[in-house]
Order: C-alpha cells, then sequence, then structure tokens
C-alpha cells in the first residue's frame, strides 16, 4: 500500500515537474502583416499572360481561324482578326496586322474588384509601325484575363508614367472625378470633335493625333468623290462605354481604352458604288448606290489629372475595317 | 539518527529521485512536435494571420492524389473561395493541436452609404448543402475549372504538400487544394519549442548516488562489522600508544603540567630590525618553535 502510494506520488510528482518545463502556446497573430506587392498581376502572373496570349494569336495566324480564340482572346480583338483573316485569304490580299510578341512594359491595376484590366506595350514590329497598346480585361475572379483590343500608338505620342506592382494602378470608373474630364465626358466630346471635324469647338481640347488627321482626310476625299457622283458621304460614330475601361495614371490622371464603332456610308445617286477588289471578301449582301464601311477601333486616351497643364489626347488608335454592307 | 540510519534514509530519497528522474526521461516532451488537425474539405485555408504565426516552420497538408498550395491576395482568395468549402486553420489552442473552422469569406468594407435594407439579413432556414442522391461524382480539377491568373506562388506534391511558411509572401493568403476535389486528411504544422528538461539528468544522478549510499548502508546492516571495528580500534589505540610522548618544553607539554604559555610579540624590537630581503632569514625568538616538530 504504501509503497504504490509513494510510487503514485513519484510518478505524479515528475509528471507535474514536466508539465512546468514546456513554454506556453505562442500567442496568436492577430494582425495580417502589410500586402508588399498590391497589384493584381505580378510579373510572373502578367507574364504567363502574355505568353499565352501571344501563343493564341500565333496558333490562330497560323491556321487563320478566329476559332482558335478562346480564352485569351476575346471581344472586338476577335472581331478585328476574324476580319484580318479573311483579307489574308484572299488572294493577295493583306497579312493580318502583326502583334509584337516582345512587350517592353505591362500595367497592372491594385484593384479589389472587377473587371479589373491589365495593359502592356509592345515593342514595335519593325521600323515603318510604331509599339502596340494592349489591354486585357478579367471579368471575374473564375475568368481569364483576356485581351479585348489592341492599337498601335500614335507617332510622337508617349505613354503617362504608370505605377509599378507595389501599389498597381487604380482601376477607376468612366465617370470618375478629379481628372479634366471624366473618361465618359472626354470620349464625349472627342467623338464629337471627331463627328465635326476640324471646325469643332474641342479641336483645341485635344493634343494633335494622326488618327483623327487620316479620319478627317479619308473624310474630305470621300465626301468630294461622293459629291461627284451626286451622292453622300456620312460618318457615324458611336462609342461603347459599356466596354470602355479606365486605368489610372502615377501622375493622377488616366488612360482611357475605348473601343470606337465608325460607320462610314458612302452613297452614289446615279450608279452603283465600286468596291476596291482588296476589300471585297468583307462586302456582306449585295452593293448597289450605298455601301458602309464598318470599323471597329480602339482608342487609347490619356485624360490628365484636374488642374494639370497636360493636353488630353488620343495616344494610340487603330482604324479596323470589319465589314462593308448595303446598310 | 546514526549515520547508518541517515544513509538508509538518503537511500529511499535516492530511489524517489531515481523512480522520478527516470519517469520524467521517458515522458521527457520534445522539443520539435508537430500540431494536426484533421480535415473533411477539398480545400483549407492558412490566413496570412496565420502565416506569420507559423513563422519559420512549416505548414504541411495531407490528401490522396495531387495536392497544390497556391497563394493569392486575401481579396482574390476571398473571392475564389466564396463559392467552395473550405476549412481554415485558426488558431493553435495547443501545442498539438490546430483549431479549424469553416472558412467564412470576409466581409466587406462597410460603405458610408445609410441606407440598408432590411431584406440583407441572414435567412434563419438552413440550406441543405448535401446531395441526398448519393452518387459519386466525376473527380475533375478544380483548379482548372477557373482562372489561375491570381495564384501566385505554387507547391504541389503527391498526397502531401510542406510549405515552409516564410516562403509564403507576407500578407499573402495560403489555400491548399485536393486538385481532384476530394477531401484532404489533415493538416499540420511543425513547431520548435522551449523545453526546459534540464533537471531530468541531474535528478537521475543525484537519485543513483543516494540509492548507491543507502545500498551501501543497507548491505552493512547485514554484515558483522565487530571483527572490523575491533581490528580498527586496535590500530587506533596502537597509533595513539606510539605518539603519546610529548616533546618537553613544547606548548602541549606546557598545558598538560599546567603552565602559563609565553606570550608572543609581533613587534620588533629596536636592536632587532626586521628583515630585509637582503638580509638572511631571521631566527625565531621563540623557544618552542625552536623546540619544534622535529
Amino acid at each position: 500500500m504504501n509503497r504504490r502510494v509513494l510510487g503514485v506520488i513519484t510518478g505524479a510528482s515528475a509528471l507535474l515537474l514536466l508539465t512546468g518545463c514546456v513554454a506556453d502556446v505562442p500567442a496568436p497573430v492577430t494582425e495580417a502583416p502589410a500586402l508588399e506587392q498590391e497589384a493584381a498581376l505580378l510579373e510572373p502572373q502578367s507574364t504567363r499572360v502574355v505568353e499565352e496570349t501571344m501563343a493564341e494569336i500565333a496558333a490562330a495566324d497560323e491556321a487563320q481561324d478566329s476559332e482558335l480564340f478562346t480564352d485569351r482572346v476575346g471581344g472586338n480583338a476577335v472581331t478585328i482578326r476574324k476580319a484580318q483573316y479573311t483579307l489574308a485569304k484572299s488572294d493577295g490580299g493583306p497579312a493580318p496586322v502583326t502583334v509584337p510578341e516582345n512587350v517592353q512594359a505591362v500595367y497592372s491595376v491594385g484593384a479589389d474588384t472587377w473587371p479589373r484590366t491589365l495593359a502592356a506595350v509592345t515593342e514595335e514590329a519593325d521600323e515603318d509601325s510604331t509599339p502596340v497598346v494592349m489591354l486585357w480585361v478579367q471579368d471575374s475572379i473564375d475568368a481569364d484575363y483576356q485581351m479585348r483590343g489592341w492599337a498601335h500608338m500614335i507617332p510622337g505620342a508617349t505613354i503617362p508614367a504608370m505605377s509599378g506592382t507595389t501599389s498597381g494602378n487604380a482601376q477607376l470608373d468612366v465617370d470618375a472625378e478629379g481628372l479634366q474630364a471624366t473618361p465618359e465626358q472626354a470620349m464625349s466630346d472627342y467623338l464629337e470633335l471627331l463627328r465635326s471635324g476640324t471646325g469643332s469647338e474641342f479641336n483645341d481640347v485635344f493634343a494633335a493625333d494622326s488618327y483623327r488627321e487620316q479620319l478627317f482626310a479619308s473624310r474630305a476625299t470621300l465626301s468630294e468623290a461622293a459629291s461627284e457622283a451626286e451622292g453622300e458621304y456620312v460618318d457615324t460614330i458611336q462609342s461603347d462605354i459599356e466596354n470602355t475601361y479606365v486605368m489610372g495614371t502615377a501622375d493622377g490622371g488616366a488612360l482611357v481604352f475605348a473601343p470606337v464603332t465608325i460607320k462610314s456610308a458612302f452613297s452614289v445617286s446615279d450608279g452603283a458604288v465600286e468596291i476596291a477588289d482588296e476589300q471585297q471578301p468583307l462586302v456582306s449582301g449585295d452593293i448597289e448606290d450605298v455601301a458602309v464601311y464598318t470599323y471597329v477601333d480602339t482608342l487609347v486616351m490619356y485624360v490628365p489629372a484636374e488642374g494639370s497643364d497636360e493636353q488630353m489626347g488620343v495616344v494610340a488608335a487603330d482604324h479596323n475595317l470589319i465589314k462593308i454592307s448595303d446598310s | 539518527m546514526t549515520l547508518r540510519t541517515a544513509a538508509l534514509v538518503a537511500g529511499a530519497l535516492g530511489v524517489l529521485l531515481l523512480i522520478a528522474g527516470l519517469i520524467a526521461d521517458a515522458q521527457r516532451p520534445p522539443a520539435d512536435i508537430e500540431a494536426e488537425a484533421t480535415l473533411d474539405t477539398a480545400v483549407v485555408v492558412y490566413s496570412p494571420e496565420m502565416v506569420a504565426f507559423a513563422g519559420d516552420n512549416t505548414l504541411g497538408v495531407d490528401g490522396e492524389g495531387d495536392v497544390v498550395a497556391l497563394t493569392a491576395r486575401p481579396v482574390d482568395a476571398d473571392a475564389w473561395l466564396a463559392e467552395r468549402d473550405a476549412t481554415e486553420v485558426t488558431g493553435l489552442p495547443e501545442w498539438e493541436t490546430l483549431s479549424t473552422a469553416p472558412y467564412e469569406v470576409a466581409e466587406p468594407e462597410p460603405t458610408a452609404s445609410p441606407s440598408v435594407s432590411p431584406s440583407a439579413s441572414p435567412s434563419p432556414e438552413p440550406s441543405p448543402s448535401v446531395s441526398p442522391s448519393g452518387e459519386e461524382a466525376e473527380p475533375v480539377d478544380i483548379l482548372a475549372l477557373t482562372s489561375s491568373d491570381h495564384w501566385r506562388e505554387q507547391w504541389s506534391g503527391v498526397d502531401r504538400v510542406a510549405v515552409p511558411a516564410a516562403q509564403v509572401p507576407p500578407g499573402e493568403t495560403l489555400v491548399v487544394v485536393s486538385r481532384d476535389g476530394s477531401p484532404l486528411a489533415a493538416t499540420d504544422m511543425t513547431l520548435s519549442r522551449e523545453v526546459n528538461d534540464g533537471w531530468i539528468t541531474p535528478l537521475i544522478w543525484w537519485g543513483v548516488a543516494l540509492t548507491v549510499v543507502g545500498l551501501i548502508a543497507l548491505i552493512l546492516r547485514f554484515i558483522d562489522t565487530r571483527p572490523w571495528q575491533a581490528r580498527a580500534e586496535k590500530w587506533r589505540v596502537g597509533r595513539h600508544g606510539a605518539t603519546d610522548d610529548v616533546d618537553p618544553g613544547s606548548r602541549r607539554a606546557l598545558r598538560a603540567s599546567g603552565d602559563p604559555l609565553p606570550d608572543v610579540t609581533l613587534d620588533h624590537p629596536a636592536d632587532n630590525p626586521p628583515a630585509t630581503p637582503a638580509s638572511p632569514p631571521s631566527t625565531p625568538e621563540n623557544p618552542h618553535d625552536q623546540g619544534g616538530r622535529a
């Protein structure tokens, strides 16, 4: 009995001593450490997105099949590329516009919500072309970043300073304040300038750009040609605010990526409109006295911050013919 | 209390110390441990706070097949997890246990809007979450079902993936998934802790020493030592007899005769200056020292 009690006491004493020789469980960490890189995409992620996009474009280009645009290319980019493939398949048709694979800068947003954007500036494809500005959009967490549009930079234009991956760029709404004009208003004014021509009150508001100069020059030529045939030439220009995305810049301004649809109606009263041979593959329907050229353009506009001395202006734009129809 | 009794008591105490020390040594808590928790979902989440809590330790998850660990911004992880059943590791209540809870997406920041819809209150009725059909679903790659653009870092393994917490960028959420959607088995966190067990080994040695002492006393209790004692006594008496002669004039002889001991002064007399290092050693004046213990 005594020995048993002694044994129990001894063992219990040893265990009691042991319980006291282990440190307490450490206190929990109640505050999350700060995120070092707040951009939605870091360089390895954006590189993967760009590489997969270029691979998809290369595969589609090789087959000249827009059906191969599945994950990484979507929206107007598919429509535009499909038209280019259509032209390329015809005898002597132009090759699709080269999209340079190498990028010189990638800009990610630090947004917590969707949709989010990613922008990149490529290198020049050749000496005669300018770098291409590309836009990717992610609609939700479950969707891939998808390239929705691209545009060649306006000669002489520059992309403003953008934030790096530490904070990312702001994802702004089209009605964002703190700019010389809201992105929506800026686009509205610019389209009004495109409609009205050089005589528009907004001609001096926006910096000069080769995009509108070429549009005005073409309009003048075609209007004159239509007049000679007792017809007319009318441009109908519409923006697509729903698919317009705005990315903040490091200086408080914004880059506005806006798809624009332009329908150029050329009509004659005493004859039939003749379509150029290289454009024939895009003809839809029977063209008689009216031909409507449909363009899907991508504009990238810089809107400086409120109070800035900079001038609003288009920094990249492409004029893409996708269809010729009779209405 | 005799010496033998004291030795026996020490021996008994030594046995107790030895037993206590051996028990403690056998039950010595390990410094490196593994805190665990069982899982029943295909996804487990370590929040940035838990990753920071893990520090330099390793987070492991066991499952069947491909097990993939990924990191993402918390807001992206929340969005991805919003429509998935997941388990969140919430803490370490005990050294060898991880606490878990069903993952709940963080509520968005409240807006300044004063109008709050009363219909936003959650329905009290639980929604059925288990299909009664009992049919086994086709295995799918749950990572391939959706975009992986938001994942930043990735580790993968077969049946198990282990991620050093220090390799997870600060502030990012760690999400571990079973690629085919099968439930994960368990998650663990390896930990190193401080164990104050330096007293165990000395305790054992003290116990051994005291036990030996007690054992010797016990053995001597059963052995007749009187012949050895008598022999020792005789040797001692014989040795005393040889040394009983007292040197005449010594202090011991003076004490035995009752004569007063001579006074010894430490002051140097004037005619006897203190010795210098150059002078020869002085002769001691104390006659008793001269008598010496030659």
